[in-house]
């Protein structure tokens, strides 16, 4: 149903808060900065960014910038009524000079419902830091991409309750020659995940991101549409991980699967948050000896007025 | 000691109260059945230690206390103020023959008022989310929440248990979302099980004004922290002015209510995540709740970490809200405490301490405390 708890663990690095004022902590390894300014007030004028992340995140950036390697942005305001702070990101780059990874938007539902998060355009980010190695981004409707050219960007995810079809487009049509990982949270129509698999046909014949070894096509509800299309393509031989988890896999879509190529070059293949059967879960699992599989937190369908309805993790 | 249990007799909180006097090496204690207070039994005399339990889950005694020709159809949310006023009759009447009752009568009159317990917790410096000045229906809920800015409240039935009735309201412009246990229906609202999110502007309009007759209490909602992909908060039940027992509630949504569906959560996580001292802080902020009701046994209160987990808040108290099954301390579960405190000397001396003391929870408890945009939220944790 939605994001519980703020990242604890981000670009291989531990989560340290950054304190509301006072210097930083001090820290005996390298750490994700969690930045978040905490206020849910709707103030008088909307759409603009929210002055107190303004003013607090240039007083952390001229604390703390140079050092900054992995940053977390939480909260910003109230993110239903104040947009992300991308242009203050970008504006801050020279002042960031080791910014490596970069998480745009860790709030709980309990913040701010995912659809209703204002980020807009996450791609001048990239523009903005060119030795930008990770980014990670949380949003909703209003979550946009522009085509971008980035040399050094190895991982991307883009986490959503829905994720439009332009939005996948614009993703497939960047040149991102240092991917390795690719993370979409696919959604449902109803938050305006429209995409469908013919969307994502460049990405699943292997034409884009050549050095991709990590696909993850999240929370989707099109997940045994996504099981039939990986069953044959070309972009499967050359993963390491495959990540259908989060989404409403169903016995046919994990059947479909295993009918298709060989999976057992995987090293992991993540299916949890799933609607699959116990015996289709397990066969999963005895087909792939090899393979991690995970296939925890098996869902029920809910039943209602004799329709069966499934329903992805995040879906709100 | 004679010991006497007002309770629905079917009721396994009868049962379990039962075993735990009886465990103890006490006599059996008399059961008197809320349906029999309610149509005349004679009270418990004096020298009677009585232990009032909830006259929920019955169809009939829910009838008796609203005074109503016709019982409740089931899950229906109806009468809150009547089955409140009745609940009030009835204690009177449970005290009227002189014993000793270990919820004093006035302690519940507030605890099942949640804008009354709000303004004594908030007046005793108990951390609470704000509150919002008397709402009447969606018009006035608008309006108040336009004049404060806030964005998202919790608006609860004056007098409803549990989540019964509870509404997760956020706006932003013109949008709505309200996640609610209510299911509407022309003629009457019910409690389902399992929360519903609305995002019709007119559907939740409907709903309020609906259930804002009874009374409204409107909460700012305060983020919760979280575990995981659930939202938690616990319920920590006090016994003679101490936390002795605690369970965590685990939600994917903002209701954390046990039976709805929410999973019990791991308290030793919980624990390491909130830290030592934004514990002991949590655990000390109970003991003042405990002490805003000090001629009770036993409150049940649920507190909430609020995201960051320096923060802490009291969402409720809840003067029924011991039906922890299985969840032990040093062996026993939260009716043995309670028996063992009557034994033990705790329960004289937790009453005697508020025969000493009568303004320890402070003489403001009659006013609601109404904070405005600029107002105090919150006191710090002090961690």
């Amino acid at each position: 149903m939605a994001f519980g708890s703020h990242a604890r663990h981000f670009a291989g690095r531990p989560v340290v808060d950054v304190p509301v004022d006072g210097p930083l902590p001090t820290v005996d390894g390298p750490v994700s900065w969690r930045f978040s300014v905490w206020h849910f007030d709707q103030t008088a004028v909307a759409d603009q960014l929210s002055e107190e992340f303004r003013v607090a995140f240039d007083r952390f950036v001229a604390q703390a910038g140079p050092s900054v390697e992995s940053l977390v942005i939480g909260a910003w305001g109230y993110a239903a009524f104040h947009p992300a702070p991308i242009a203050q990101l970008c504006a801050s780059a020279s002042r960031l000079p080791a910014l490596r990874a970069l998480f745009l938007g860790d709030m709980t539902s309990e913040e701010c419902e995912v659809s209703w998060m204002k980020v807009g355009d996450v791609s001048p980010l990239l523009t903005a830091y060119p030795q930008l190695e990770s980014l990670t981004v949380r949003g909703g409707e209003e979550l946009a991409f522009s085509p971008v050219r980035h040399a050094r960007l190895r991982e991307l995810a883009v986490q959503s309750g829905g994720l439009p079809r332009a939005f996948v487009g614009a993703v497939l049509d960047s040149e991102l020659p240092a991917l390795t990982d690719l993370e979409l949270w696919l959604g449902t129509p109803d938050y305006g995940g429209d995409a469908e698999v013919a969307d994502l046909a460049p990405l699943l014949a292997g034409e884009r991101f050549p050095g991709l070894r990590r696909l993850g096509l999240r929370n989707a509800e099109i997940a045994d549409d996504l099981a039939r299309a990986l069953a044959a393509a070309p972009v499967v031989p050359r993963l390491e991980r495959l990540d259908l988890s989060l989404g409403t896999l169903g016995d046919e879509g994990a059947a479909a699967l295993l009918a298709g190529q060989p999976l057992t070059h995987l090293a992991e293949l993540d299916l949890h948050h799933h609607y699959l059967s116990d015996e289709a879960a397990a066969s999963v699992t005895a087909a792939l000896p090899g393979v991690r599989v995970d296939v925890s937190d098996q869902q029920e369908p809910d039943e209602y007025d004799d329709e069966s309805y499934r329903y992805t993790a995040v879906s709100e | 000691m004679r010991l006497t249990v007002v309770g629905n007799p079917d009721n396994r909180r009868v049962d379990l109260f039962t075993r735990a006097v009886l465990d103890a090496g006490l006599p059996r204690p008399a059961v008197l059945p809320w349906a029999d207070v309610l149509t005349g039994a004679a009270p418990p005399t004096a020298g009677t230690l009585v232990r009032v339990d909830s006259p929920g889950e019955d169809a009939e005694v829910g009838r008796l206390l609203r005074r109503s020709a016709a019982p409740a159809r089931h899950g229906e949310l109806i009468g809150l103020a009547d089955t409140y006023a009745g609940l009030l009759r009835g204690l009177g009447r449970v005290a009227a023959g002189g014993a000793e009752l270990l919820s004093d009568p006035a302690d519940v009159a507030v605890l099942c008022d949640k804008r009354r317990c709000h303004a004594r917790l908030s007046a005793a410096g108990v951390p609470v989310p704000a509150a919002l000045p008397p709402v009447h229906g969606w018009e006035s809920l608008r309006a108040a929440m336009a004049e404060t800015r806030w964005s998202r409240v919790f608006v609860k039935p004056a007098h409803g248990s549990s989540a019964a009735g509870v509404v997760a309201l956020a706006v932003a412009g013109r949008r709505v979302q309200a996640v609610t246990t209510i299911e509407a229906t022309p003629d009457a609202l019910f409690n389902s099980l399992r929360p519903r999110r609305y995002t019709d502007e007119t559907e939740v309009a409907a709903i309020v004004d609906r259930i804002a007759g009874d009374g409204l209490h409107v909460e700012r909602w305060l983020p919760k922290a979280g575990i995981g992909d659930r939202v938690v908060d616990v319920r920590v039940v006090t016994v003679a002015g101490r936390p002795t027992h605690v369970v965590v509630r685990a939600a994917r949504g903002p209701l954390t209510n046990l039976h709805l569906g929410n999973a019990r959560g791991d308290l030793a996580e919980l624990r390491a995540a909130a830290g030592p001292a934004a514990w002991a802080a949590a655990m000390e902020t109970c003991e003042r709740v405990a002490g805003c009701f000090p001629r009770t046994l036993q409150v049940g209160i649920d507190l909430m970490f609020l995201v960051g987990w320096r923060r802490h808040a009291v969402a409720e108290v809840n003067a029924f809200g011991d039906l922890l099954p299985g969840v032990l301390t040093d062996g026993r579960d939260t009716y043995a405490e309670q028996v063992r405190a009557l034994t033990d000397g705790r329960w004289t001396r937790w009453r005697s301490a508020s025969d000493r003391e009568p303004v320890r929870v402070g003489a403001t408890d009659r006013e609601a405390t109404h904070v405005g945009a600029a107002g105090r939220e919150m006191l710090s944790c002090g961690a």
